[in-house]
């Protein structure tokens, strides 16, 4: 039972942080709120014992992304003070899809029939292994992708006369 | 792997360096010197090889890999077969190819580098292919070696692109050998359907008749690549490329890769009875042929490639005779005496710039060591008793008299005492006589010119008195015995020769001319009725097909194509440009896809 | 009952998906946009998360890992291209962008 309320107090910051993230006038809110949906994913993370996934969670995203994102909109900001998202193009066309999408998923996981008892989890122990030898070329791969993208991203950024 | 897949590694690894590194090709030079090291080596070791290769009917020294492995079965093999055959013509080709490739790096000196480097990287990948087929261990590695000296034929005949007529050329012996080799595609496929395998050996037929058809489709390809009448046309034009490329390419190896075939699958060719007949008579006529042709030329390359036709012409009637040693025998002389006439008229032509022989004339004392290395290729040639030559057409003839066939072995005889004549006539023209203006100013050519025509006038002159070692590593016994065939041939010959002489001794301009015949040969009688074919046969069916290909074909992609920009028409107001509609869309995409998979899911 | 199973999970990623897809595609700001595409990314990797824990392949948490390094490379390429866009055009309306056109 404390499993369910956990899970609900989660649910509900998970859901309420990314409904204000799509519906906030003010961008830094839009991303502070992306910090509390991102947060209380990481508990559900560690509700399904993926303690490991959680703290990379909070560390990296929430920690990194979050920083970057809020530099990115102070930097786009043009004349200081809060700064507008601008609102919403067709909100109602956009609510019909998204409402689609949800009805679709929400009927393939009632018919999915899936399992509901709940066997050991992966440690993470396993996790490393698993990263490091069937999964070693991806995760190498990775490395360079991330590499790319930051040398993407330097280019893509620098100012020309600078 | 064995010893003899070096032979084509080394110069592999030439071509690939000189193909990929471009700045190394561009050196001109080292690029030339890298090739002739690998070609020199290859050499080398085809002799090594053939010293220790065991005599025919031993079996054959065999690496192979599998290629083309389909559902588990092996189809075909790639590898090296290391036997008699393949051995004696491994030496025949590296030992022309290294001659010819030292002798380059004087005679193509004034080439710009990129072109010199081009020039021996193709020289190099001949090699790889001329040895790749000479060594293959199945007609499939056999006939993707054919084609790939066909495409360094192509390339290099071409290789003065700039001139139209080398382009030109160029395209014309593709398309006749390629022509002849869609007889040799369908030999091929013909006998994958009979036999299951690619082999020339070691197995049944289930359709005996079906052996005889293979043979004489596989025939074709030789008809084509070996210049047969009336296929030979392709061989004159390839003079285009520069002098010893004919060498090796279009007198030595690569037309001679034709009555190669035929000896390498002689179990498939030995029984074939009614082709041996008509191989008989096809060789016999294009030796005549070609032979009539060579005596009324003024260029002097011209004169040698028709002169290669007819001992082509030679060697295939000599292989219609039921026996292949005096047919490869004549082959493997003929490579050697051949190419050091070419490469003689190479030097004549570096001397005095030009190819025509009424240009020449009294070169003997300009240039004596060219005329004296060419004189043992004319003499080989023309069978005089001692040379080369005269032993390999002394077999080859006798084989056809033991064959019975009398009909070709008169034409034989004949050409047996045209040939001394028109070569007489060469070396008359060329060496005798007066000086014209431009032999005066003629200057011998370099050592590295004139040691590999030397080296070469070495198997040219001796290499008759092995022929008895020559038949002992082919299993067949030979001796020389004098014989009535051997005799009336050699008469012929020294009529021939002194006739020659008698007629173009003083080397006068005047005597060029042979009365009668001359000019409806010179005319290329063959290669008008070609053309005649082309224009009478083929062009009115082209044209229809181009009627049908204008109106109905085109028709056809015109309308879609009018549909296209209609339809692009109306769908270009979808395009927006705005990221969102694109969003939209995507997204609609996606739902539509998951709704057909629920959908299915229900379904099913 | 002993706590949440997958389904509960599922519904979970399911309406944070589909939050962020509105997001997306009613969003004018591009950054806003961006960081609703992060919504849907989360949403996948509870998804992934959900599955490895609930006993359908025990890699599906390596899998949220590499979609999570994914994640952030593409913020950090989506985030140069935004102030590039807004330097270059003086806004971030992605209704504004209409250089696809042709």
């Amino acid at each position: 039972m404390i499993d369910w309320l956990l899970f609900a107090v989660l649910s509900f910051f998970a859901l309420g942080g990314a409904a204000r993230v799509v519906t906030s006038e003010n961008l830094v809110h839009v991303v502070l709120y992306l910090a509390v949906t991102l947060i209380a994913t990481a508990g559900v993370y560690a509700q399904m014992d993926a303690g490991f996934l959680a703290a990379i969670q909070i560390l990296l995203y929430t920690g990194g992304v979050i920083t970057l994102m809020l530099f990115a909109v102070l930097l786009a900001r043009r004349n200081g003070g809060s700064v507008p998202a601008e609102g919403h193009t067709s909100p109602l066309r956009s609510l019909l899809v998204a409402g689609l999408v949800a009805g679709l998923s929400g009927y393939t996981i009632l018919r999915g029939g899936a399992p509901n008892r709940a066997p050991e989890a992966l440690s993470t122990a396993e996790l490393g292994r698993v990263l490091l030898d069937p999964l070693a070329l991806p995760f190498e791969a990775l490395s360079v992708l991330l590499l790319a993208a930051m040398i993407g991203a330097i280019v893509l950024a620098r100012r020309k006369d600078a | 792997m064995p010893l003899a897949a070096l032979t084509i590694l080394l110069p592999l690894a030439s071509f690939a360096i000189l193909a990929v590194f471009w700045p190394i090709r561009h050196t001109g030079r080292p690029a030339a010197w890298l090739s002739t090291l690998t070609a020199v080596a290859s050499f080398v070791i085809a002799l090594l090889v053939l010293r220790d290769v065991a005599p025919m009917g031993a079996p054959p020294e065999l690496w192979t890999m599998p290629w083309l492995v389909h559902g588990g079965r092996v189809i075909a093999e790639v590898g090296f077969r290391v036997d008699a055959v393949s051995a004696s013509m491994l030496v025949v080709v590296t030992c022309v190819a290294a001659c010819v490739q030292v002798y380059s790096l004087g005679y193509m000196s004034h080439e710009p580098k990129p072109a010199l480097g081009r020039y021996y990287a193709w020289h190099s990948l001949f090699i790889v292919a001329m040895a790749g087929l000479v060594l293959a261990p199945n007609l499939l590695q056999l006939v993707a070696g054919w084609e790939l000296v066909g495409l360094c034929s192509y390339l290099l005949i071409g290789f003065y692109w700039a001139k139209p007529s080398a382009g030109k050329a160029a395209v014309k012996a593709v398309w006749v050998t390629r022509f002849a080799d869609i007889g040799l595609m369908c030999g091929l496929v013909l006998l994958y359907v009979e036999t299951g395998g690619f082999a020339w050996e070691g197995f049944s037929w289930a359709n005996p008749g079906a052996s005889e058809l293979v043979a004489a489709l596989l025939f074709l390809g030789v008809m084509g690549k070996s210049a047969q009448v009336p296929l030979h046309v392709w061989l004159p034009d390839a003079m285009e490329g520069p002098t010893p490329v004919s060498a090796l390419l279009h007198a030595a190896t690569m037309v001679a890769a034709g009555v190669f075939l035929v000896v390498r699958c002689w179990p498939l060719f030995e029984g074939a009875e009614t082709l041996l007949v008509a191989m008989s008579w096809i060789g016999a006529i294009t030796a005549l042929v070609a032979a009539i042709t060579a005596s009324v030329q003024t260029d002097i390359k011209k004169v040698l490639a028709y002169s290669t036709c007819s001992q082509l012409g030679y060697m295939v009637a000599g292989l219609g005779s039921g026996e292949m040693l005096g047919g490869y025998f004549h082959l493997t002389t003929h490579a050697f005496f051949k190419a050091l006439l070419f490469l003689g008229a190479g030097s004549v032509i570096h001397a005095v710039h030009s190819n025509e022989m009424g240009e020449m004339g009294g070169l003997r004392k300009k240039i004596p060591l060219t005329a004296a290395l060419f004189a043992i290729g004319t003499f080989a040639l023309a069978g005089f008793p001692g040379l080369s030559g005269f032993f390999s057409k002394d077999l080859l003839l006798e084989e056809v008299a033991h064959g019975g066939q009398w009909g070709p072995l008169a034409i034989l005889l004949f050409v047996a005492g045209l040939t001394p004549f028109y070569m007489m006539r060469v070396y008359c023209l060329v060496f005798l006589g007066e000086p014209s203006e431009k032999s005066n100013h003629a200057h011998e050519s370099p050592l590295v010119m004139l040691a590999p025509m030397a080296l070469l006038a070495i198997p040219a002159a001796v290499l008759g008195f092995g022929a008895g070692s020559f038949g002992e590593l082919l299993g067949h016994e030979y001796h020389f015995a004098v014989t009535p065939v051997g005799a009336a041939a050699t008469v012929a010959g020294l009529l021939g020769l002194g006739l020659g002489y008698a007629k173009f001794g003083m080397g006068q301009l005047a005597s060029l001319e042979l009365p009668g015949l001359a000019a409806f040969v010179r005319s290329g009688p063959i290669d008008n009725a070609w053309r005649l074919c082309w224009e009478r046969g083929l062009l009115p069916v082209a044209r229809n097909v181009g009627w049908f290909d204008r109106y109905v074909v085109d028709g056809l992609v015109n309308f879609s194509g009018w549909i296209t920009l209609e339809a692009g028409d109306r769908i270009r107001r979808l395009q927006t440009g705005s990221a969102h509609d694109y969003l939209y869309a995507a997204a609609l995409g996606a739902v539509l896809i998951a709704v057909a998979g629920v959908v299915g899911g229900v379904l099913a | 009952m002993t706590g949440p199973g997958l389904d509960a999970y599922l519904f979970l990623a399911a309406a944070m998906f589909a939050i962020g897809l509105f997001g997306v595609l009613s969003r004018r700001n591009l950054l806003a946009v961006i960081v609703s595409v992060e919504l849907m990314a989360n949403a996948a990797n509870i998804n992934l998360v959900a599955f490895s824990r609930f006993g359908v392949h025990p890699w599906g948490q390596a899998l949220a890992l590499f979609a999570l390094a994914l994640t952030v490379a593409e913020v950090v390429v989506g985030l140069a291209l935004v102030i590039l866009v807004s330097r270059t055009h003086g806004s971030l309306l992605a209704g504004s962008l209409r250089d696809l056109k042709e």
